[in-house]
């Protein structure tokens, strides 16, 4: 295996994947891609993988969600099909208070051109009939949908493989060191010497940060979600917390726990997820449950992604967000131009890790 | 086994896909299960497992105790959801997303 490249990405989940795939695709030029286990083995392959925009906060940030969900139909000619579906995205709401709020969220988003609608009840029904019909009404936005997060990896993997990139798995980063104007990157099968070198670690971000004593101040988060047998497509859109994929499971959850690293299940947590499944769509009842995972999500300590380069660190940049599926073409593409021409298309300067005060270990 | 021997019965995963996702670098069964959904049906592994396993060794040459079980999750066997569920109408952890969206002065964030 070669020793000398011109960039090593660390973490092969969907960020580190889509910035190998979008860089390799614009300049063939020696990439390497290190993860510590296999690309789909952390959060990349333990979501719901909605591509989601609509209720997400601030404003701005939704546009940014937006611009990406936007490349997914050109990501899937280029790539190959990774099952996206614009299904449109359905937030269900059962109190007279969440309609200010969603009123208030449609108006806010109307100025910035993402369109949402305040449905009512007898609307929200009519959208989607198997709904609870004690609904008080839902937001709904055109835009939403779901993506194969396996599918999704694999292609990025596979297209990015093919443009020359190489991988090396089950390999842990231990050690880096910045020589004049190069990196060296010591990992378990080996030392590898690079000029660019990002930082995609996704939950493990803090980890990779502590290598090169700079604070990514990123989080977990534990998710848990529930699986069905496959039943006959009958759900429309994405509703948050409950979608149907291609060949018919139904995946339910939006829990949210403090846990670490932990990945295990709860059984607390697995019946808080059943009666939500019930709550929202109450003919779900009779489906059968194959199969209960978690995942540990990514959450930066403000939420918004940490995006750019690494100030005081020449050719050292970090990408690490929380919704890596929606985000992951828009990233990919917005690393690889800031890595080959220094500047972004969207600018990115919202989402520096120079916003965080503490960043020097 | 030949090319053409169905691994996984439920979701119908021939041998070829697998060897296919071993030659890209899986090495244990969930990476195997994850790439080509061998596994992720009603039986959850229980069928396939050791022949995915025999399958890494055959082509890997890792001894089989390096190469993991698959992750067994609950429920083990399907059951309904009905059943799951129980008569508290709270959630502590479980959230809708319009609680995420905070109002400041009345107005989105």
């Amino acid at each position: 295996m070669d020793t000398n490249y011109e960039t090593i990405i660390i973490g092969g989940g969907v960020l580190g994947s889509s910035i190998a795939y979008h860089l390799s695709d614009c300049k063939k030029d020696r990439i390497l891609v290190l993860d510590q286990k296999f690309p789909l083995a952390g959060t990349s392959g333990s979501t719901q993988a909605w591509i989601w925009v609509h209720n997400k906060t601030p404003s701005w940030y939704a546009e940014f969600n937006m611009y990406s969900a936007e490349l997914f139909p050109y990501l899937a000619k280029k790539i190959g099909d990774v099952e996206y579906k614009q299904t449109g995205g359905l937030s269900p709401f059962f109190n007279e208070a969440d309609r200010e709020k969603a009123l208030q969220l449609a108006k806010a988003y109307k100025e910035i051109g993402i369109k949402i609608k305040v449905l009512s009840r007898e609307e929200a029904l009519e959208k989607e009939p198997s709904l609870n019909p004690n609904v008080a009404g839902a937001t709904y936005s055109s835009i939403d949908g779901n993506v194969n997060p396996f599918r999704l990896v694999d292609r990025y993997m596979r297209a990015a493989k093919k443009n020359g990139v190489q991988y090396s798995t089950f390999n842990k980063v231990t050690e880096i060191q910045k020589l004049h104007d190069k990196f060296i990157v010591v990992s378990e099968k080996g030392t590898f010497v690079c000029k660019n070198l990002i930082l995609a670690g996704g939950t493990w971000s803090r980890e990779l940060g502590k290598l090169v004593d700079i604070n990514i101040p990123v989080n977990q988060v534990r998710g848990q979600i529930l699986v069905t047998e496959p039943l006959k497509p009958f759900l429309n859109y994405t509703i948050s917390g409950v979608r149907q994929t291609f060949n018919g499971e139904v995946l339910i959850g939006y829990s949210m726990e403090k846990e670490g690293f932990n990945r295990a299940t709860t059984l607390d947590l697995i019946q808080e997820t059943a009666n939500m499944a019930v709550h929202y769509i109450p003919g779900l009842r009779k489906a059968k449950v194959v199969r209960a995972f978690s995942g540990i999500r990514a959450m930066p300590e403000d939420g918004l992604p940490i995006l750019g380069s690494i100030p005081g660190i020449d050719r050292l940049y970090v990408a690490a967000t929380h919704s890596g599926m929606t985000l992951s073409p828009l990233i990919g593409t917005l690393m690889s131009e800031l890595i080959l021409d220094g500047e972004t298309s969207v600018p990115i300067d919202r989402y520096s890790i120079s916003r965080f005060d503490s960043l020097v270990r | 086994m030949d090319k053409t021997t169905i691994i996984c019965r439920c979701e119908e995963i021939s041998y070829e896909e697998i060897e296919d996702v071993i030659s890209i670098g899986a090495r244990r069964f969930d990476d195997v299960k994850r790439l080509t959904r061998c596994g992720m049906g009603p039986c959850q592994s229980k069928i396939c497992s050791s022949l995915v396993a025999e399958i890494i060794h055959d082509k890997t040459g890792l001894p089989f105790p390096e190469i993991p079980l698959p992750r067994m999750r609950m429920p083990i066997s399907p059951i309904k959801i009905g059943t799951l569920t129980t008569n508290s109408t709270t959630f502590s952890s479980v959230k809708s997303v319009l609680d995420e969206v905070e109002l400041e002065d009345g107005k989105v964030k």
